[in-house]
């Protein structure tokens, strides 16, 4: 402590001065005077308050700053937000032969002891589980900005929905068919736009997905419009999970004499849904690591060596653009089916923000974060239940206030190591 | 086709691209001199949506009877303090992360304009609010049954749009905060070098492009007289997509892309359908980036701000 | 061994703990949950069935409850918006665990949300979803305590063509499921007696600028409009067209019910003059004067949907408290074979769950922002 300079409280307290007017502006009208018709509500407590709480938090701050505590954390931030990749040593590898079973029984075993509740929420969290690890594909490894990724998982929802309308399909035909749609779709969009760079992509895409989403919510005749469509609930072999079968089959609870129970839904689905997530997992982890992933990274650090080693820069990127459109369109399955009914607002811009948000709060490129912050962004709103009202605030929040203090996301990447497996 | 339909629906779009423009505005100067998205910009221009009806009930509860008067004051106000929002959010959430990845500002960006939707939401309620009509004048040409109008405060929004992309063009081209602008905008470091405060100038773009949001908040507020906390997520997508289909980074391409936008999509509502006439919009916006992918007046290198 | 598992899901602990204390204090009261949209555009009618609904069960508690239970109402925000109606359903009926259900407001809501009370076994009546399909889907369980659309679109088109003798009609709806349902239904109305619309077309909820519609309005030289939605699209259409110029006459349904339309059209003189339907004022009827009475009390004057909400509530409480159950199939059984004594009248339903009386009239707003019944 002495050999520092103890902390002056003069300029944090004008800091702080400063930063209480600015408040005051800034807060003061919107919730200060609540609109009530054409007149006006004063609630004049509540802008001095949040000024209040805005102020000693830059004091406070300004005070840590100071002190050698502080500046060590200040210190340490810095040194996480440079540097880049790194490569993993090897070793890890032997600790995943404890976790990785260990994940798997605790997943399996949960929907056994979870209350129906949280078993919802624990699907939709695989669900963007899937779709982060879908978007990584084409973001964090191919480097292409997607902002309409929300279109490919809106066509596998839509695909269940109206397939099951018209069709008469099912789901376990829905589940092999449309990722294979929503990689059409992917190849579709991607072959035009793919020879664009950065933002513009980005612009391209967003504008496809507000088209898909549009469409969807234009079409009355064919998808119901805003209204969406109801989706039938999934079987096996031939076994229906509902109370009473719809499809001309029986329902499941009758054939095995159970109590109805729509729990059972619930929990076939999560397991279908942890089996494909768990290969999509596997089936990453071995990609990156052949030559088609590599390439994908070689391309998104540097596309003009890339092409001038031989690289064949729009099949490579294509390839991203198609398998990330597939685990969308795969996750969109899954959606429809947890939620019984498709309608175009589950698929708008915040969506495709959202799921960027995973990406990039995980960590571009990284598995392990993707996965972490799906779950995290996912089940934390649902823990903020209590504070319904300013959880999507707080959302906004930590996502501002992650990318201040670590830029990289939760979980650094690391290059697979490329040594023979032990 | 009737020629006063036709002349109507021109006026029509004439007005929504406008507004459009103006909004495009924030976008294009914002991303000319950092090369970022501000996605948090729509959102400005709905927080000074309410501004403006909170200032005219307020104005209303002092007894202040003059319309002109209070719509100056109210677009003084709103402009001032949309400016801080601006100056704020920059300092907040985007200056920090100058140097990060190329993602980071984007993900914050998006961060804010979901805090600011759900600020305003806890604080003013989710219901749509309103403003009462204050001016109803209008000019029209041609007979009573057979007429092309324009009420008078689309023609303050035309005007106004045309006259802000004049002057920040002037002020961009012939002052020497332009030329400093321009200058961050082509090498920051080189600039600092020069003596250029780069960070003054980037939150003075920040002020402006919010002072824009700021008037095309209360002329459309007037306009409309209805509002909630989701429009600026939809106008500000629309203003988006005008602002690239002009060339992002160019000022009279933003003013353009939003003119041909309103346009496209009065003449498309009001001819062919009008359910259809956003997916035209963006189909229009695609097939722009695809063959021309600066968009319409962007040239890459010159005259980027 | 349940909790001690969960508290290895570390995220969960907290909030799952909450959840189950909730669940294990409500066995000693009645539960019903209010849906509807709280937030939103249309939140004044979540206002109304809100209101509504808390004076019933404040009512009735104050009589003694039902069975010596009291009433504990659990408030359930859909927004007007199918995904959350959904969401909200689910957590009524596992997280809340209520017994029964008042809402939803948004036909495209009640519909999707119906589907899961019905698979719950949950009774559910909805004061104000008026779109034909709500009851015609064959659940069991589902009632409620106003109109169809189909009766609705036949009292409007009579209007439109017998009164005003309109030659050419423009028809408008929002693309919802209330808004067009019912101006499908206005449509095929009007068309059973040789009027064909001139002008057919859906516009988007949420949008402000509906200029080029009025301008095709126009265009069409319509002399009715009629408008298939709720009152802030409403709102702001009609303004937009008398803006314009067009003054043939605005006609719309129970969506414009509210003194928000007002504020949407940014005042009285553009809402002057538009027509409405609705049921015949529930205020008027004698039954509930003195609810009425406590209403304006407290400050509150009770429009709209505020006397349908009491209603529905009391109806599941006689219900209730005839047949001591709270399952959905038999207190559904045992409504549709009484009548019920409410504040809006003796209420009584068929087999599908539709009342066997219903009482649409034509209204319309004056130039102080206030709406009569059309004598």
């Amino acid at each position: 402590m002495s050999t520092h300079a103890s902390p002056t409280f003069i300029r944090p307290l004008r800091e702080a001065g400063v930063t209480f007017v600015l408040a005051l502006i800034v807060f003061g009208p919107i919730s200060g005077l609540v609109l009530d018709g054409y007149s006006i509500e004063p609630h004049l407590g509540r802008p001095l308050l949040i000024a209040s709480i805005v102020a000693a938090g830059r004091l406070l701050f300004g005070v840590l700053e100071q002190t050698p505590f502080g500046q060590k954390l200040l210190a340490r931030n810095a040194r996480k937000a440079s540097g880049g990749v790194t490569v993993a040593r090897g070793d890890e590898y032997k600790l995943l032969y404890f976790v990785v079973p260990l994940v798997i029984a605790i997943g399996v075993t949960l929907p056994f002891v979870a209350n129906k509740y949280w078993l919802g929420n624990l699907i939709l969290a695989l669900i963007y589980v899937l779709l982060g690890l879908g978007l990584n594909i084409v973001v964090g490894l191919a480097g292409l900005l997607d902002l309409g990724f929300v279109a490919f998982y809106a066509v596998g929802a839509y695909f269940l929905a109206l397939g099951a309308q018209y069709l008469d399909i099912g789901f376990w035909t829905a589940l092999v068919c449309a990722p294979m749609l929503a990689a059409c779709f992917g190849a579709v969009l991607g072959f035009p736009v793919l020879r664009m760079h950065g933002d513009y992509l980005a612009i391209v895409t967003l504008g496809f997905g507000e088209i898909i989403r549009l469409v969807l919510n234009n079409w009355l005749d064919f998808t119901g419009g805003p209204n969406g469509a109801s989706v039938p609930a999934p079987t096996i072999f031939g076994l229906e999970f509902s109370r009473i079968a719809k499809q001309g089959g029986t329902p499941f609870h009758e054939f095995f004499g159970l109590e109805y129970s729509s729990d059972y839904k619930l929990m076939f689905t999560y397991l279908v849904l942890l089996v494909v997530v768990l290969l999509m997992v596997r089936f990453l982890t071995k990609l990156r690591q052949m030559p088609m992933g590599r390439a994908w990274e070689a391309l998104r650090e540097d596309e003009i060596a890339c092409r001038s080693l031989g690289i064949n820069h729009v099949i490579v990127k294509l390839s991203a653009f198609m398998m990330g459109a597939m685990t969308g369109g795969l996750a969109g399955v899954f959606f429809a089916t947890y939620q019984g009914f498709v309608n175009p607002t589950s698929f708008n811009f915040f969506e495709s923000a959202l799921i960027l948000a995973i990406v990039v709060l995980g960590g571009l490129g990284s598995t392990l974060g993707v996965i972490i912050a799906a779950l995290v962004l996912t089940l934390l709103p649902e823990v903020l239940r209590e504070f319904a009202d300013y959880r999507v605030l707080a959302f906004g929040a930590l996502m501002v206030l992650m990318m201040i203090w670590r830029p990289r996301g939760l979980i650094r990447p690391k290059r697979p190591h490329f040594a023979p497996e032990v | 086709m009737d020629w006063h339909i036709l002349g109507q629906q021109l006026v029509n779009g004439l007005t929504l691209g406008s507004i459009y423009g103006l909004i495009a505005i924030g976008y294009t100067m914002v991303y000319g001199i950092i090369g970022m998205i501000n996605f948090a910009h729509g959102d400005v221009y709905m927080i000074s949506a309410y501004l403006t009806a909170i200032s005219l009930a307020v104005l209303s509860a002092f007894g202040v009877e003059s319309v002109p008067f209070a719509i100056v004051v109210t677009l003084g106000l709103t402009m001032f303090i949309t400016g801080v929002y601006g100056w704020s959010i920059e300092r907040v959430a985007y200056r920090p992360l100058r140097g990060s990845t190329r993602l980071a500002p984007l993900i914050s960006a998006i961060g804010i304009s979901l805090l600011l939707q759900n600020y305003v939401q806890v604080a003013q309620g989710a219901r749509n609010q309103g403003i009462p009509s204050l001016i109803d004048g209008v000019f029209r040409v041609g007979n009573d049954k057979d007429f092309v109008q324009m009420t008078h405060v689309q023609l303050l929004i035309v005007i106004a749009s045309f006259g802000a992309m004049a002057g920040l063009t002037w002020l961009i081209q012939r002052t020497s905060l332009g030329r400093q602008c321009r200058a961050t905008q082509q090498d920051r470091h080189m600039a600092e070098i020069l003596g250029i405060n780069t960070d003054r100038i980037i939150s003075t773009v920040f002020v402006i492009g919010a002072a824009m949001a700021a008037i095309a908040g209360t002329l459309v507020t007037l306009n409309y007289g209805s509002f909630d906390f989701f429009v600026g997520f939809v106008t500000g997508i629309k203003a988006f997509t005008a602002a690239v289909l002009g060339g992002i980074g160019s000022l009279p391409g933003a003013m353009l892309g939003g003119i041909l936008l309103g346009l496209f999509e009065s003449l498309f509502s009001g001819f062919v359908n009008t359910d259809y006439k956003d997916v035209f919009s963006f189909s229009v916006l695609v097939l722009v980036l695809i063959f021309r992918p600066s968009g319409l007046l962007g040239r890459p290198e010159v005259e980027k701000v | 061994m349940r909790k001690a598992i969960q508290r290895v899901f570390a995220v969960s602990v907290l909030a799952g703990a909450v959840a189950y204390g909730v669940a294990a204090q409500a066995a000693d009261a009645i539960k019903i949950g209010i849906a509807g949209p709280m937030t939103g555009a249309n939140a004044a009618y979540g206002e109304q069935f809100w209101r509504g609904a808390q004076q019933a069960a404040a009512d009735i508690n104050a009589a003694g409850g039902i069975n010596g239970k009291q009433i504990e109402l659990v408030k359930g925000d859909d927004a007007c918006e199918p995904k959350q109606a959904v969401a909200v359903a689910n957590r009524l009926v596992d997280q809340d665990k209520v017994d029964a259900i008042v809402g939803h407001f948004c036909s495209s809501s009640t519909i999707p949300a119906s589907e899961i009370y019905a698979e719950a076994g949950k009774l559910q009546i909805t004061p104000a979803s008026t779109n034909p399909k709500v009851t015609e889907r064959k659940i069991p369980t589902i009632f409620r305590t106003c109109g169809r659309d189909d009766q609705q679109g036949v009292v409007a088109a009579d209007f439109i063509l017998d009164k005003l003798k309109a030659k050419k009609v423009a028809v408008i709806h929002d693309k919802d499921t209330y808004g067009q349902g019912l101006a499908d239904a206005m449509k095929a109305a009007a068309s059973s007696k040789g009027v064909k619309e001139v002008l057919y077309e859906g516009l988007t909820r949420g949008e402000k600028d509906f200029n080029a519609l009025a301008t095709k309005i126009k265009a069409s030289g319509a002399d009715a409009v009629y408008f298939g939605g709720l009152y802030a699209e409403a709102g702001i259409l009609v303004r937009q067209l008398r803006e314009q110029g067009v003054n043939a006459p605005f006609i719309s349904g129970d969506g414009i019910v509210s003194a928000d339309m007002v504020t949407a059209a940014g005042g009285p003189q553009f809402v002057k003059g538009v027509y409405m339907t609705f049921g015949a004022d529930p205020r008027a009827i004698p039954a509930g004067k003195e609810v009425v009475e406590k209403f304006r009390k407290a400050g509150y004057e009770p429009e709209g949907y505020t006397m349908y909400s009491y209603a529905s509530v009391q109806a599941i409480a006689d219900a209730m408290k005839a047949t001591k159950s709270t399952d959905g199939v038999t207190l559904a059984k045992w409504l549709k074979a009484h009548t019920v004594q409410t504040v809006m009248g003796p209420k009584a339903w068929d087999a599908k769950g539709d009342l066997k009386v219903s009482d649409y009239v034509m209204y319309q707003w004056d130039d102080k922002g206030g709406y009569a019944e059309l004598k």
